[in-house]
């Protein structure tokens, strides 16, 4: 008898279950991807339970992705459709993704003006390839001055300024320097190259690496390095670290990566890389690497995913990426928030950016850094001057890219 | 009748083989009896069965690619046709400025003189707008002007695409991307795009939707039995009139370029006509189309400055003219009899590829090859069951793989045209002359140092040598001696430190690489705290190529010495004490002993480990990938790693190939090089 009201009972409960299906629509179920840990992710994830929390008809669920292994990730999984709706990542494997296809959906269709005036034009630029826009910005990092405020009250506008401050705090002999930056890394130089209107690619993809600008800036540093003598030779960045946190170096070219590593007791502050006196004044313009929101080619729900993507763009979630995140927003409308813009480290980024030049997004980049490297490190080696060693490597990348190019 | 005899066998085990040999005597008596009277007939028959597979197959064949070529004559045809009335419109709307009521107008006027159950449409890039359409979906409130709609997505995509892909073809002054789409339709039409262009930018785009497509022409079935049927009652009546086996057989292949020739002919016949017939028409087309666009232009007043140019409309996707058709709408007999020349000669190579897979099938079956090798596969078919399995997996996995990397090598495939057929790609030897003909590995410096060129092929090689042979001696010498010092008689705790120093062998190697990558961390590594307890400087150890070079040293050896150490411990417990002592007897010291007994008795198990060693170490791609990631700037790298770099980070797949198939090489000329050696150390 007993075991009969049982069944009964059960079958009650599962017939309600199955009523219950139908009538409750089943929310459509958005995978983003990113490769954040820590307090990156706490936020991101607060983010998206706010998201959740608003949306009843889309969720979304985070997956971090070891930060080594995500980009094949992405290109291993996405074009075969095992990959995520959403992913975020840095714009410099866009144009790659791009060509081989299928991995990285268009989405100009979506955008109207006012999510367009929403960002930092120049991040939304890094976010362009070929005239279509592939994603929307979420951040950027950005090379700015970084000085031990102790050594430095006033941090220097101009080039001229920078050397002769340099030159007063420098002591070779012991081991103290005005400056310190990773100059021969082609990464740091860009800001240098950029300042005198030079680049890597010229109208399109055509590389101009042995420009007459891009000499003219390699000198400049070769200046500083040798003449100046204001730098510390094999600049690693470990090296820079650690002069920076025993006092021994006075200003720092780096980013936001770098103020994780100052000491507790070094007095900092953040200021714009100066303007170069030898390109008439024009302000160092270091490149910048923005993240961005993708939606994948291959996903079922684009819509629900561009809408995720446009919500992780507002001003209300930059607000908590900056606050909670660290992050410097690519979204210009929440700095004018009196918390966000109360934060020293928060504005001296947004300020820097202003001059920032999106790090070129094309495939054709990955095949600059070696050959601009080896040039780079001849040129500081004295095995070449500036000019030839770029001439040798503008060989090399247009002999690479004519490679990629072929038929 | 003489099947059952080889089943029993078959099943049986070894016990019945000379049975089995006894059974299988008759089976080839029965195959070729003896003399010539009886022989005749199954010879005979074998002829007419190989003549008619071959004829059959290749036919067949011949059939199917002939009608796949008629389908493409006939889709090229209706798509040079839409095509070019698709460009006479771009034009008439670019006239029109791409936008506004006069593109409107100029489509409805276009619509009339289409054939029926076609449709055009125009998309405005400037505020994502369909500005005209005849498109039977897009009436009353979803009539043009309007914006697209949400689902109308991929339209604005493509129309982004072609102009992007514009852009990119004028800025390399190249034809990369195509520039024009077309693709087949639910209802059996097609549908093309084009780009709309005004002063010099890509503004919007035009398509075009065909009504389904007319069947296309199928080769006859009557010509297929004539030639298939004709030769092989040609070969049957040779067969009564010969008696030789080798006339008989030269008979046979007569047949057999009887019937392909013959179909061959009638086949490149009806493509002939069928091209010629395609050029007339889209010469026609072309005529009326510019008829009809010069009456368009005079009704709507537009700009005419730029007279038409309707010898641009008959284009490939690139937009560049075929020249087939010459711009007042004649053919182009020249350039045609070139075009119909050229795919003679396609047609024709198709054509003797089959002949010569017929001529194959004939000769295997006519010779009695095919009876031979059936007799083999039934005899010993248990033998060929088990190995079947095997052999296929061995095929999908490793031959198949294995030769496609070999052909890549010859390409120059890369990120841009993995679309492309590897013919078109096709660049012979280049890549390896890339690789092995450059020798910039180093040059001097102003102030005396050596400066490497990381990136070159032989820098990398010199590299990966240091790294094998340095590897191999540390993973030798550590296992060694800790195999000496666990081979102690009476060690305590002997099972306890075995199982300890296994373990490194026991992770999983990159699980290992990764802690190890962690030690070594400038700031945070455990080597550099100890390094800072005894007041030293923390070293970045991935800065310099010697330092970073340590540390995959320092993490490899960890990796390789486990499993030295088993091999030489068991080589170790099976020399007998009996020859230590006696060499004690006679007075030697440790150190004797230890090279007249120990090392002649461990060469037999250390060699071939050593051996073994060699080429994983010299492929160790973990390690390396993991650790350094070839830094400083590619200087740590080691082939395979290099390899990697050069297919997934620099994209260029053919010349990653080759590199790897360099990598192969040497690692069999290590092999033959070796089996060599351990041979002649055999015999000394």
């Amino acid at each position: 008898m007993k075991n009969l009201r049982l069944m009964i009972a059960a079958m009650a409960l599962s017939a309600l279950g199955l009523l219950s299906t139908p009538a409750s629509a089943q929310p459509k179920e958005i995978v983003l991807w990113h490769g954040y840990r820590a307090e990156e992710k706490a936020a991101l994830e607060k983010v998206i339970k706010q998201f959740n929390d608003a949306h009843k008809d889309i969720q979304v669920k985070t997956l971090a992705v070891p930060y080594d292994a995500y980009a094949d990730k992405i290109s291993a999984t996405v074009p075969r459709g095992k990959g995520p709706d959403l992913f975020i990542f840095a714009q410099d494997r866009l144009g790659g993704w791009i060509e081989a296809g299928n991995t990285v959906e268009p989405i100009d269709f979506y955008l109207d003006d006012a999510v367009r005036k929403r960002f930092i034009p120049t991040t939304l630029e890094a976010m362009t390839y070929r005239g279509t826009v592939y994603g929307l910005p979420l951040n950027y990092k950005v090379v700015t001055l970084i000085y031990n405020k102790k050594l430095v009250p006033t941090p220097p506008k101009t080039s001229g300024e920078l050397v002769a401050t340099a030159k007063k705090l420098t002591d070779k002999k012991a081991g103290r320097f005005g400056l310190a930056y990773s100059y021969g890394d082609f990464y740091y130089h860009s800001a240098l190259m950029n300042g005198f209107g030079g680049g890597v690619f010229g109208p399109g993809t055509t590389p101009t690496l042995n420009s007459p600008a891009n000499v003219k800036s390699v000198e400049l540093m070769m200046k500083w390095a040798e003449k100046d003598g204001i730098l510390p030779a094999e600049p690693s960045s470990a090296l820079i670290t650690s002069l920076f946190n025993d006092g021994k170096a006075a200003m720092v070219f780096s980013g936001p990566w770098f103020l994780g590593e100052i000491a507790k007791g070094v007095d900092y502050g953040l200021a714009p890389l100066p303007t170069l006196d030898e390109a008439g004044g024009k302000p160092m313009r270091p490149w910048m690497t923005v993240e961005g929101v993708y939606v994948s080619a291959p996903s079922q729900n684009k819509d629900a995913a561009f809408e995720v993507a446009k919500f992780l763009t507002d001003a209300a979630a930059a607000k908590v990426l900056a606050l909670e995140g660290r992050q410097s927003p690519a979204n210009q409308t929440v700095y004018s928030d009196p918390k966000v813009a109360g934060d020293a480290q928060l504005k001296a980024f947004r300020d820097q950016v202003e001059v920032a030049v999106p790090m070129p997004n094309v495939p054709e980049m990955t095949m600059v850094w070696s050959p601009a490297t080896s040039a780079m490190n001849g040129i500081l080696k004295k095995a070449s001057t500036p000019k030839a060693a770029l001439d040798v490597a503008q060989k090399a990348v247009a002999k690479d890219v004519a490679g990629l190019r072929k038929k | 009748m003489t099947t059952t005899a080889p089943q029993r066998s078959g099943g049986e085990s070894a016990a019945s083989a000379p049975s089995e040999r006894g059974a299988t005597e008759p089976l080839h008596s029965a195959g070729t009896p003896p003399g010539d009277a009886r022989g005749n007939a199954p010879r005979r028959v074998r002829v007419l069965v190989g003549l008619s597979l071959a004829l059959g197959l290749s036919l067949v064949l011949a059939q199917g690619l002939l009608a796949k070529a008629l389908e493409t004559v006939a889709t090229e045809r209706a798509d040079r046709q839409a095509f070019i009335s698709l460009r006479a419109l771009e034009d008439l709307v670019q006239r029109a400025g791409g936008k506004g009521d006069s593109v409107r107008a100029v489509v409805s006027a276009w619509q009339q003189q289409l054939p029926a159950g076609s449709a055009v449409r125009v998309i405005a890039f400037s505020g994502i707008q369909l500005e005209a359409s005849t498109f039977s979906e897009d009436k009353d409130d979803r009539a043009a002007p309007r914006r697209l709609s949400r689902e109308e997505k991929p339209l604005y995509d493509r129309g982004q695409r072609l102009r992007a892909a514009v852009e990119t073809n004028r800025e390399e002054g190249s034809a990369r991307k195509l520039e024009v789409e077309a693709e087949a339709l639910p209802n059996g039409g097609r549908q093309l795009s084009a780009p709309v262009e005004v002063d010099g930018a890509v503004v919007g785009l035009v398509e075009l939707a065909t009504p389904p497509l007319k069947e296309p022409l199928y080769p006859s079935k009557g010509a297929l039995a004539l030639w298939l049927l004709l030769p092989l009652a040609l070969c049957a009546g040779a067969s009564f009139a010969v008696r030789k086996q080798g006339l008989l057989v030269i008979a046979s292949v007569v047949a057999l370029a009887v019937g392909v020739g013959g179909y061959a002919s009638y086949s490149l016949g009806m493509l002939d006509a069928q091209v010629r017939e395609t050029q007339t028409l889209v010469a026609g087309q072309l005529r009326a189309m510019s008829e009809r666009a010069q009456a368009v232009m005079a009704e709507r007043q537009l700009a005419t400055e730029l007279a038409l140019q309707p010898g641009n409309w008959d284009a490939d996707p690139y937009r560049r003219p075929l020249g087939l058709v010459t711009p007042a709408g004649a053919v182009n007999e020249a350039a045609v009899a070139a075009r119909v020349a050229e795919l003679r000669s396609g047609a024709g190579r198709a054509l003797g590829g089959l002949g010569t897979l017929a001529l194959a099938v004939l000769l295997f079956i006519g010779m009695g090859g095919l009876a031979r090798t059936v007799e083999t596969v039934v005899e010993n078919r248990t033998a060929y069951a088990y190995i079947a399995p095997a052999m296929v997996g061995m095929v999908v996995l490793v031959f198949f793989p294995f030769f496609y990397g070999i052909t890549l090598s010859f390409t120059d495939s890369n990120l841009y045209n993995t679309g492309q057929s590897l013919t078109d790609i096709w660049v012979g030897l280049r890549n390896y002359a890339e690789i092995l003909g450059d020798f910039s590995i180093a040059k001097r410096a102003q102030d005396g140092s050596i400066v490497f060129n990381y990136l070159n092929f032989y820098y990398t090689l010199f590299f990966t040598v240091v790294w094998t042979v340095t590897n191999v001696t540390i993973g030798v010498t550590v296992g060694l001696v800790l195999a000496l010092i666990l081979n102690v008689q009476g060690l305590a705790l002997r099972p306890v430190y075995r199982v300890l120093l296994i373990l490194p062998w026991a992770m999983p190697n990159y699980i290992t690489a990764l802690i190890w990558k962690g030690m070594f961390h400038q700031q945070f590594g455990v080597v550099n705290h100890v390094i800072r307890m005894f007041g030293g400087q923390g070293l970045a150890w991935y800065d310099t190529p010697v330092s970073s070079f340590l540390t995959v040293l320092a993490t490899n050896g960890w990796l390789s010495f486990p499993f030295m150490m088993v091999v030489s411990l068991g080589a170790l417990t099976s020399i007998p004490a009996e020859l230590y002592e006696a060499a004690r007897v006679d007075g030697a010291s440790r150190w004797q002993q230890f090279t007249a007994i120990t090392l002649p008795a461990l060469k037999p198990a250390l060699v071939p480990a050593i051996i073994l060693s060699v080429v994983w170490t010299f492929n160790q791609f973990n390690v390396i990938f993991l650790v350094t990631e070839g830094e400083p700037s590619n200087s740590t790298e080691i082939l395979v790693t290099q390899a990697y770099k050069y297919a997934f980070q620099r994209y260029r797949y053919g010349y990653a190939a080759a590199y790897s198939t360099v990598i192969f090489g040497i690692l069999l000329l290590y092999s033959v090089v070796q089996n060599r050696m351990s041979r002649a150390t055999e015999a000394a």
